[in-house]
């Protein structure tokens, strides 16, 4: 298959009739003169040109920032997330956005901008964590299936095509109505569900790796099969893995916001994005501020992580090969 | 006298990008009449392939640009006619296969349909004339079955076969002259040599022109009347054959001919390969492209860029010392020191 | 080519029952009371109670109980509503034409927006239209649907009120809707909304495919045989690049059966989704898990079906290997 990457990556303008392949190569291969850099030092560099990744980091840096430092100043600021003021209820419910409560209070008299920001910390907890847990997964039964190949490879391969069948939300669906909603259970439901993409994809990396001769070498030196893969295999399959792992952080955020809008996720009062997206769909009318900002963090969030996926991939591309 | 069937003059691309102006090619010349095969050789990125692409303004005019210079074919300038008149040009009078059989057809439509096509545009055959022309085609160049083949896709063809289906493609519309862009070089050796036996004898049927170019000496030694060496974007040699062959004068062609293992090597000879790297056509160096490599240069190479010096009547070599007495090749070359670059 | 369909059923099998298997591993775990499962808060005497145990094997081995659970898939038995009484099957069956025809909608959809944004934006890349194709699509994709859902409801339904009527508020309720406008008219958001992330991606695959299939050599001889721009792209390009894309269309779909329980649920469509949420709201299992069953065997036979098909579109596949020296 033609590469129609130039080492400039996504800059080169793509011809519209085509076909510059063997002439692009020719022209730009001289551009390509210079000392080749370490693989991430290449990649950081052409991230780093891109202005949307750029900004999705910083703003992943802020949330994350924020979330995790919330107790110290949310509380102090806007008021409690889950703590409901029985005295003044009836005068703080469903108040407009104002300087004090900059996305106005719920139907319970709490700071919703409180509960935005404590929200963040479950959503970017499930992302991140649960697809730790696919990769994880996903390395071990890629590496097994790619390394030792026959039965156990058939079998790890059925394994996904039966997970694949399954569409994702609906299996986080069915597995918590199995596990019963809360924390862990949505961390598991999530986590177990992303492992065949990535078992796909360290899979067919080993097997082309495999055959390799530094592979044959490192093999008569006496490494062991775990080292092998640990200090071989891994660093040259890290791109792929990357790019999926960043963009499915994106996915888990996503169906973690609707296990909770089902009411099937985190319970309340801990806030939870999902779930006050679903309690505000009864205040429509009365108060519709309140759909919003929630549904802005999901948006903003995954999209940050999306723009990053898009970015990284881009950024590695040269080295990814499929 | 009549005119030249083709006339390529002083023939400038760049292309201009964000790194800088990629001088692809800068200041190729020759000539081609009926009948002729000129053999174009140089190494990749020697600008060889993008000279024949520019002549059928196939380059995407941003980012590339001509700069300068003329294609005449008939009389009439490719460079400065319309859009539509290009169109009726290629693959009508003048077509051009491509260096990959497995990739320049079409997967998804069948081999006869892809054959047809030119017929239907350029001729205006009807559907049903031109796939028995196609049917034809295949069979002259040498594809057994062709009425059945016909309806075949590309992947039920081997490699061979594939490349000789881009000939007959090529071939439809009994095009002028024929560009034949790498044709053998991601064959196999032995297909190599039918393919290019095949392309002589229909030469020979039709009277077509052909434009070969390779990297390969030992292709156009067999099948060219005149060559024209490339370097960097630049013609360092042009003539005939045999004055090429016999009589080269320029330090590059030397240094191609050197580096061909020979018959009469001796099992301990040593390859001659000719050292250093082809230099970046961006940050082209001052004075002649080659002198950083060459064995036999002086400061003057350095500074100043040669111009095309006549040999002896239409043999040219850019080179400041070409054709002065005396200026032989060393047959110690490889052992000489190079200014590295 | 009968030899690749052939091959493709084969490989489904293992597939079939491997999913058959965990959906029984789920439907097992479930707490509770298992007989309870079945007969739900209902009073029933001892001897009903052993009747159904036994009726169901639940004091035998495991893979017995699969056994006897695989047969009843087979025959179509999805277990019995705990709250209703009725057959689950007759209950999904019911709803099953509401949720087709939003689906059917959505597809619609996603292929014309989808491909058509995906075929502007990479033929005329890095313009204004490539820019907002790919902007807009790195949104949807982002969006929670049932947000896009509630979001639409809002704009439409409550802020252009006076110039809709109300038709986008008002929820459907039952069949013939609530009579004041025709059907369709209330089909309109909801199939936005669920083929709003599909037809990002499609988008997104339609524009990645066909720039690179324009980055191919046949390309290039195409051009070079003297075919016009247009014929270039309609004929040659875009005959390739589409393969993936409707593979992806077909396979997409369960994505999609997973976002219609969302989208019906936001807009109180009564399709098999909402069935199955209301279902999840009581804790009514068996419906849950019949919900499941029907929606993931569906979605395999549509991703047996694709793959059949790619055979038609692909020469490929069809005529299998040719002459390979």
């Amino acid at each position: 298959m033609s590469k129609d990457n130039s080492p400039m990556g996504q800059d080169s303008k793509m011809p519209a009739s085509g076909g510059l392949n063997a002439t692009e190569t020719a022209a730009y291969d001289a551009l390509s003169a210079g000392p080749s850099r370490t693989l991430l030092g290449d990649a950081w560099r052409r991230l780093r040109k891109n202005k949307l990744a750029i900004v999705a980091i910083v703003w992943i840096v802020i949330m994350v920032v924020a979330a995790i430092s919330a107790d110290l100043w949310v509380p102090r600021f806007f008021g409690d997330p889950i703590a409901i003021e029985t005295t003044t209820l009836s005068t703080n419910r469903l108040l407009a956005p104002s300087f004090t409560h900059p996305f106005g209070t719920d139907d319970l008299g709490r700071d919703v901008f409180s509960r935005v920001v404590y929200g963040a910390r479950f959503s970017l907890a499930v992302g991140l964590i649960a697809t730790a847990i696919s990769i994880v997964i996903g390395l071990i039964l890629g590496a097994l299936a790619g390394y030792y190949g026959g039965l156990t490879d058939a079998f790890v391969m059925r394994g996904a095509d039966v997970f694949f069948a399954f569409p994702y939300t609906l299996f986080a669906i069915a597995m918590i109505a199995v596990l019963g909603p809360g924390f862990i259970n949505v961390f598991l439901a999530i986590g177990i569900l992303g492992w065949p993409s990535i078992a796909r994809v360290f899979r067919s990396s080993i097997l082309s790796v495999k055959q390799q001769d530094y592979i044959q070498a490192a093999r008569a030196l006496g490494a062991n099969d775990v080292r092998i893969m640990l200090h071989h295999i891994l660093p040259n399959s890290v791109a792929p893995i990357i790019v999926y792992g960043t963009m499915s952080i994106g996915g888990a955020i996503l169906t973690e916001a609707a296990l909770s809008f089902l009411g099937m996720g985190i319970q309340p009062p801990t806030p939870s994005w999902g779930y006050m997206i679903n309690a505000s769909t009864k205040f429509l009318l009365t108060a519709p501020w309140l759909m919003l900002w929630p549904g802005f963090a999901i948006l903003t969030t995954v999209l940050a992580f999306v723009l990053l996926g898009d970015g990284l991939r881009d950024a590695l591309d040269v080295k990814m090969k499929d | 006298m009549a005119q030249d069937l083709l006339v390529v003059d002083d023939l400038k691309m760049h292309f201009h990008t964000r790194d800088g102006v990629v001088k692809a090619v800068d200041g190729v010349s020759f000539t081609l009449n009926k009948g002729e095969t000129i053999g174009v050789v140089g190494e990749s990125g020697s600008g060889k392939s993008v000279t024949a692409m520019t002549m059928l303004r196939l380059i995407p005019m941003p980012p590339g640009k001509i700069e300068g210079g003329d294609v005449r074919f008939n009389g009439t300038s490719l460079i400065t006619m319309s859009d539509d008149e290009i169109r009726k040009i290629r693959g009508n009078r003048i077509a051009m296969i491509f260096q990959d059989p497995m990739t320049s057809l079409n997967p998804v439509y069948r081999v006869g349909h892809q054959i047809a096509e030119p017929l239907m545009l350029h001729k205006g055959m009807s559907k049903k004339e031109a796939w028995a022309r196609a049917t034809e085609l295949l069979e002259m160049v040498g594809i057994p079955h062709p009425s059945s083949r016909v309806k075949d896709y590309p992947h039920q063809f081997s490699g061979g076969m594939r490349q000789r289906v881009m000939i007959a493609m090529s071939l439809a519309c009994d095009p002028d002259i024929l560009i034949a862009d790498e044709p053998t070089t991601a064959l196999d050796v032995t297909i190599q040599a039918q393919i290019l036996e095949l392309m002589q004898e229909l030469q020979k049927r039709t009277g077509s022109a052909i434009i070969m170019i390779t990297h390969d000496l030992g292709v156009v030694a067999d099948m060219a009347d005149r060559i024209l060496v490339m370097y960097a974007g630049k013609a360092v040699e042009y003539g005939t054959v045999d004055e090429v062959f016999y009589t080269p004068s320029h330090p590059y062609t030397w240094g191609l001919m050197d580096s061909l293992p020979r018959h009469d090597m001796t099992e301990k000879g040593e390859l001659c390969p000719i050292k250093g790297q082809p230099p970046s056509l961006i940050d082209v160096p001052p004075g002649c492209s080659f002198s950083p490599r060459c064995p036999y240069a002086k400061d003057i190479c350095k500074v100043e860029t040669p111009l095309s010096r006549s040999i002896d009547g239409s043999h040219v070599a850019a080179c400041h010392f070409a054709g002065d007495a005396g200026f032989t090749r060393n047959e110690m070359a490889c052992a000489l020191e190079v200014t590295a670059g | 080519m009968l030899k690749y369909i052939a091959r493709r059923i084969l490989q489904m099998i293992p597939v079939f029952i491997g999913v058959t298997v965990l959906l029984f591993v789920m439907t097992a775990v479930v707490p509770g009371d298992p007989v309870k499962m079945i007969t739900g808060e209902r009073q029933i005497s001892p001897a009903v109670y052993n009747q159904i145990r036994a009726e169901y094997a639940f004091d035998k081995p495991l893979p017995v109980q699969y056994g006897m659970y695989l047969n009843r898939l087979l025959h179509g038995d999805l277990g019995r509503s705990l709250m209703r009484g009725r057959d689950v099957r007759d209950m999904l069956v019911e709803k099953f034409p509401y949720t087709a025809r939003l689906a059917l909608c959505a597809i619609v959809i996603e292929i014309i927006i989808g491909i058509g944004a995906g075929m502007v934006s990479a033929i005329k890349r890095y313009s204004f239209a490539d820019v907002l194709v790919t902007l807009s699509t790195s949104i949807l994709v982002s969006l929670p649907v049932f947000w896009l859902g509630t979001l639409l409801q809002l704009f439409f339904g409550i802020y252009l009120k006076r110039w809709t009527g109300g038709a986008f508020y008002l929820p459907l309720s039952g069949a013939g809707g609530s009579g004041v406008f025709p059907e369709w008219v209330y089909l309109i958001l909801p199939s936005i909304t669920l083929a709003s992330v599909s037809t990002a991606y499609a988008a997104r695959i339609m524009r990645s495919q066909l720039l690179e299939v324009m980055g191919q050599d046949y390309i290039r001889t195409a051009s070079a045989k003297g075919l016009s721009g247009s014929a270039v792209l309609w004929r040659h390009a875009i005959k390739n690049a589409m393969i993936p894309v409707v593979t992806f269309i077909g396979i997409d779909f369960g994505a999609m059966m997973s976002g219609a329980i969302l989208t019906e649920t936001v807009f109180n469509w009564p399709g098999v989704g909402n069935e199955v949420y209301n279902a999840v709201v009581r804790r009514d299992w068996p419906v849950v898990m019949g919900g499941v069953v029907v929606i993931v065997v569906l979605v395999m036979v549509i991703n047996l079906l694709v793959d059949i098909s790619y055979a038609f579109f692909d020469p490929r596949i069809r005529y299998g290997g040719g002459s390979e020296e």
